[in-house]
């Protein structure tokens, strides 16, 4: 891994658009395939879905990668 | 996965309990505990005998399939193992707790093979026989055996009489049972890791 880059934290609006939508993370999981642990840990931090799936996330809300994830701060 | 392989499968694990039935069996009818006067404990004892060259015949092909075949073993083993890979999350786990069983199943056979490589070896020798006035010695070796090869009785005939008390001549289990465990080392880290793994992550 390259040393000396700066580490990018992705932060993700998730939860808020779900409740938006009055969805349970098990609908959303059964909706774009994946699993409720899989939402959990998306929303929780814990994990950085890949390309496609942000881009299903983002299609399925009906808006744009950025308006979901985005990154927060960098750290040395 | 084929029809064939789909059989292959069945019959094995369904014989599986069927093998242990007749082995008993066989067992019973070789030590006398079932009469062998019996006409019907003579077939079946010979039946035994048919289904356990047949299962073990099928293991074979089992085993060679499952080397052979990437995607047989795929859904075979995969069963097996309990890995579950439901979406991209459960893949990128099941990366992790795969490379966390595949460097410590290195780790442990690097550990063996060292076990396996080293001689040690403490005794005592008689006082007529010592040497400088020390009848005490420790003898370190290293071997690397390739092949198994049986050991030659009386080959330290002409060595002096010692008393050992202590020697160590490479592993003391067999390739059988470090084989099982490893087998089972394998399955469990697995599913160790990765239940480690979905709580953190």
């Amino acid at each position: 891994m390259a040393k000396n880059l700066p580490q990018l934290t992705i932060v993700n609006r998730l939860n808020v658009l779900r409740a938006e939508r009055r969805l349970t993370q098990e609908q959303l999981a059964k909706d774009i395939g994946v699993t409720r642990a899989t939402i959990v840990a998306i929303e929780g931090g814990g994990y950085n879905p890949s390309l496609e799936l942000a881009f299903r996330v983002a299609r399925y809300f009906d808006t744009d990668i950025n308006t979901i994830f985005s990154v927060q701060e960098e750290k040395q | 996965m084929n029809k064939v392989d789909s059989a292959l499968v069945k019959v094995f694990m369904y014989g599986l309990p069927m093998v242990v039935i007749f082995t008993a069996f066989s067992y019973s009818y070789n030590t006398g505990i079932i009469d062998h006067a019996t006409g019907a404990a003579k077939f079946f004892n010979n039946l035994a005998g048919l289904v356990y060259a047949s299962w073990m015949a099928l293991s074979i092909i089992l085993s060679i399939r499952l080397m052979v075949s990437g995607t047989f073993r795929d859904q075979v083993l995969s069963r097996f193992t309990f890995i579950r890979e439901r979406d991209e999350r459960e893949v990128m786990l099941t990366g992790k707790a795969t490379r966390t069983t595949f460097l410590t199943t290195l780790a442990i056979l690097m550990f063996l093979f060292c076990l396996s490589c080293f001689q040690v070896s403490i005794y005592r020798v008689p006082t007529e026989q010592a040497v400088d006035g020390k009848i005490g010695f420790v003898t370190l070796g290293l071997t690397c055996n390739l092949m198994q090869v049986s050991k030659q009785v009386g080959a330290h005939a002409d060595e002096p009489r010692r008393q050992d008390i202590f020697t160590y001549s490479g592993l003391p289990v067999s390739s059988t049972a470090i084989i099982l465990g490893l087998i089972i080392w394998q399955i469990f880290s697995y599913n160790f890791t990765m239940r480690r793994l979905t709580k953190d992550i």
